[in-house]
């Protein structure tokens, strides 16, 4: 095999678009959890994102609906869990898990009609200084808009929970509800807007999946991304930059262990698909060893049900 | 400027218990006004009235003969009235400068100038940048009242705000409120502990079963006549014999005990020696966070030493867990009674079965026997004047008096030869914590012996024979409990050396 830069620039744009959905539902989750709030559900919500997003398309024949449409009915599922969890006060984890046994089965039922459709081709940009630049063009250009704004968000959220007021009000109610309460913030209502917002963006990871990724419609065509984002927000100790770095960790073992497999190295199948979610694992329990930066990130309250004394 | 606050006719009633019953009372600036009673009298919910955290049934509150709305915190504030809590309402992951701006509406760079100026102000020493878990107890107190008086409160409530600081902290709080009173802030000072009204307060309320059973000026009152008021009974004071223990036996040593710990949030020991005898109490005073943590966990097995550093009645103990020690008639009563000394969530009978699991026939062939459980804790509650005799009861619904008193019966009815307390009476009421007190002085007379670790320097002193102090993770030497004054012990918790 000949040594070809054009090809790992490739490489790298592909794993650049596979960690996009884990990017924007992990994201998502963060800031959910930041709040104090745990929501299992993110592998529902991005399948409900997935088959709405897909199923707009095919209706409307019009992208962006498609997309803004896969982002509210996020939403709106999420919503389910809000008014559960804080409003009804059940617990977290067994609602979210309901969720997300929920949203696949809810995503099948509709999907029936839409299984074999072909998709539509998603507008990509830049693409002619994709294939003039060898090397970089590949990683940098030819990709979708949302791809773009995937790789922003990290930084974005960054910013947001550590320089805004909005951002400090969520760390706060993430690590006492009681004195948040107490000083007079609205937990709740904080509570509900970080659980909306985590939804809208594992509906918008959906979305990506079914129009962009794999345009098309297959049952279940999330694949467990869900679980791996969920997972991610964890071993990034709720950081948005180490999420980014996971996720394209993750996306690039991925990537690399197919191309292996398909080169016919002597190593077992399971042992390679395996890989994935070991290397990612390992490489970010050893860059979040600070035990003090655990404990200053880690929202204290997480998955517990707040209530207000009366 | 002058304020004036009248709560009237106040009442609050919870299932099974009325908190406040029609509580009038009226406050002025310029004099620091204390509001005393025992534990569950009504003083917190009385405050927490006032901070717009619970709302009355019935009653209103004026501020400067206006009538006002508390339905929330923000309307609290919004009527400059501050409050800080007995248990902190911080952000313990957030920076204290977060903290602070939270709730203010000032722009970052305003407020930090404003900040500044409190500081120097008050002559506080707090840094701004660091997460507020790094601030011991007295620094986080006064990142509360700094929040307060951003708000350039008219009235500042203090809950219990003593219960965690040391006796150099307490004196700065004290200080501080003299200063905040003749700026002309009305302060409302919440307490359980009589010394402190006498020495800070002008004018004091005493409450009692939610009602309002007195207000005088505390310069006609002593602290037998408000102990009395509180109770509603005569109190007998105690004392503890001195002992002579020259031909005891000796049943405790440690020597050259070192422990190095990972954490960095705990503190190492260094080079450890003490040694206990039959019927004696050792008392280890030092401010919280010198190392008593460790030394507790050491002595109860929650940390296992190598080596052959301690030794009870003659036998190495060091790498025993704490069931087995218990097996040797060593006892322990932890700081902490609703996390490490029982289950709030466990009914009392459980919790009572929780250290007792190895040695009684409660188990049979890993079946619980409920009955003698039962029948045992049924004893631990009359025999301790716990109030109640219901052992169905989840232990989150004993008051901290009671659940203390369970948690040291448990312990002293299997008659151990050893009993370890960490700052046992810790936020108890007068009558809870003469109860203990007596307790522990009589297992000293029946011969059995006690470590007391304690931040309370007035309890040690009362109940230890010999006391030393502990500071940095180093003992003091050990002096004989008549030689000492609190003025000696203040000396050394600071890390000052003495003759």
């Amino acid at each position: 095999m000949s040594f070809d830069l054009n090809f790992i620039g490739i490489l790298i744009g592909a794993i650049m678009a596979s960690s996009v959905p884990l990017i924007l539902a992990a994201s998502g989750e963060l800031i959910t959890e930041r709040s104090g709030v745990l929501n299992l559900g993110v592998e529902g919500m991005m399948i409900i994102g997935a088959i709405s997003g897909f199923a707009l398309m095919i209706v409307t024949g019009n992208l962006f609906f498609a997309v803004i449409g896969s982002m509210l009915s996020g939403l709106i599922i999420s919503l389910i869990f809000g008014l559960l969890t804080q409003s009804l006060l059940t617990n977290h984890v067994a609602t979210g898990l309901a969720l997300t046994i929920f949203g696949i089965g809810m995503s099948a039922m509709i999907g029936k009609n839409f299984v074999g459709i072909p998709g539509k081709e998603f507008p990509l940009l830049f693409v002619n200084l994709k294939e003039s630049i060898p090397f970089l063009g590949p990683i940098f250009f030819g990709h979708s808009i949302i791809l773009y704004f995937a790789f922003g968000l990290p930084f974005l959220t960054n910013y947001f929970l550590k320089k805004t007021k909005t951002g400090l009000i969520i760390r706060a109610v993430g690590d006492s509800p009681t004195s948040a309460s107490n000083q007079g913030i609205n937990v709740t209502l904080v509570r509900y807007s970080c659980i909306l917002y985590g939804g809208a963006m594992c509906g918008l990871a959906g979305a990506y999946l079914s129009l962009i990724y794999t345009p098309q419609w297959i049952e279940n065509m999330t694949g467990g991304r869900g679980w791996i984002a969920l997972a991610l927000v964890v071993f990034a100790t709720w950081s948005p930059i180490k999420v980014l770095i996971g996720a394209l960790i993750f996306g690039g073992i991925t990537i690399l262990q197919l191309h292996m497999q398909a080169v016919g190295l002597r190593i077992p199948v399971q042992l390679l698909s395996a890989l994935p979610y070991i290397m990612t694992i390992i490489v970010l329990v050893v860059i979040s060893r600070d035990s003090r930066k655990i404990k200053l990130n880690t929202p204290t309250s997480l998955g517990q049900i707040f209530y207000k004394e009366k | 400027m002058n304020t004036k606050l009248k709560v009237s006719e106040i009442s609050k009633i919870y299932p099974g218990c009325i908190a406040n019953d029609k509580v009038s009372l009226e406050f002025g600036s310029g004099k620091i006004y204390a509001l005393l009673g025992e534990n569950g009298a009504g003083k917190s919910t009385l405050v927490k009235i006032l901070s717009g955290v619970v709302k009355p049934d019935k009653g209103e509150v004026f501020l400067n003969d206006e009538s006002i709305k508390l339905n929330s915190p923000l309307d609290a504030k919004k009527n400059n009235i501050g409050m800080v809590f007995q248990h902190f309402n911080l952000f313990e992951t957030l920076s204290v400068f977060e903290n602070l701006s939270i709730d203010s509406d000032k722009k970052d760079e305003d407020l930090r100038v404003l900040v500044n100026d409190i500081l120097k102000k008050y002559n506080f020493k707090i840094d701004l940048d660091v997460p507020v878990l790094n601030l011991s107890a007295g620094q986080k107190q006064k990142v509360e009242i700094i929040r307060c008086l951003i708000r350039n409160p008219k009235v500042l409530i203090m809950d219990e705000p003593t219960s965690v600081l040391t006796e150099q902290e307490t004196d700065d709080l004290f200080i501080s409120l003299k200063k905040f009173s003749k700026d002309g802030i009305l302060i409302i000072y919440i307490t359980h502990k009589l010394k402190e009204v006498l020495s800070l307060c002008d004018e004091v309320a005493v409450m009692r079963k939610g009602k309002v059973v007195s207000v005088s000026n505390t310069i006609d009152e002593k602290i037998e006549s408000l102990a009395n008021k509180m109770v509603g009974e005569n109190l007998n004071t105690i004392k503890k014999k001195i002992n002579n223990f020259k031909n005891s036996e000796e049943i405790l040593k440690i020597s050259n005990l070192n422990f190095k710990s990972d954490d960095p949030y705990e503190t190492n020991l260094n080079n450890l020696n003490l040694s206990l005898k039959k019927g004696e109490c050792l008392g280890i005073a030092g401010i919280s966070g010198n190392g008593q943590n460790e030394l507790f966990q050491i002595l109860s097995g929650e940390i296992i030493t190598e080596g052959t550093s301690i030794m009870f009645r003659n036998k190495e103990i060091g790498k025993l867990n704490p069931r087995e020690r218990r097996e040797y008639l060593m006892a322990f009563s932890p700081e902490d009674r609703i996390s490490q000394a029982a289950v709030p969530e466990l009914k009392i009978y459980e919790n009572v079965a929780l250290n007792n699991f190895k040695s009684s026939n409660f188990f049979e062939k890993g079946l619980v026997n409920e009955k003698k459980i039962k029948e045992h804790s049924k004893k631990i509650l009359s025999n301790f004047s716990v109030n109640t005799d219901n052992v169905e009861l989840k232990s989150q619904f004993l008051s901290g008096g009671n659940l203390q008193k369970l948690i040291i019966g448990r312990e002293l009815i299997t008659s151990p030869e050893l009993l370890v307390c960490f700052n046992p009476t810790w936020g108890l009421d007068v009558g809870a914590i003469n109860y203990i007190h007596e307790t522990l002085i009589q297992i000293n007379e029946q011969g059995k012996s006690s470590v007391l670790i304690s931040t309370d320097n007035d309890e040690l002193l009362k109940l230890s024979d010999r006391i030393c102090v502990i500071y940095k993770g180093k003992l003091s030497k050990i002096m004989n409990a008549d030689t000492v004054t609190a003025e000696k012990l203040g000396i050394l918790m600071g890390g000052g050396s003495i003759d």
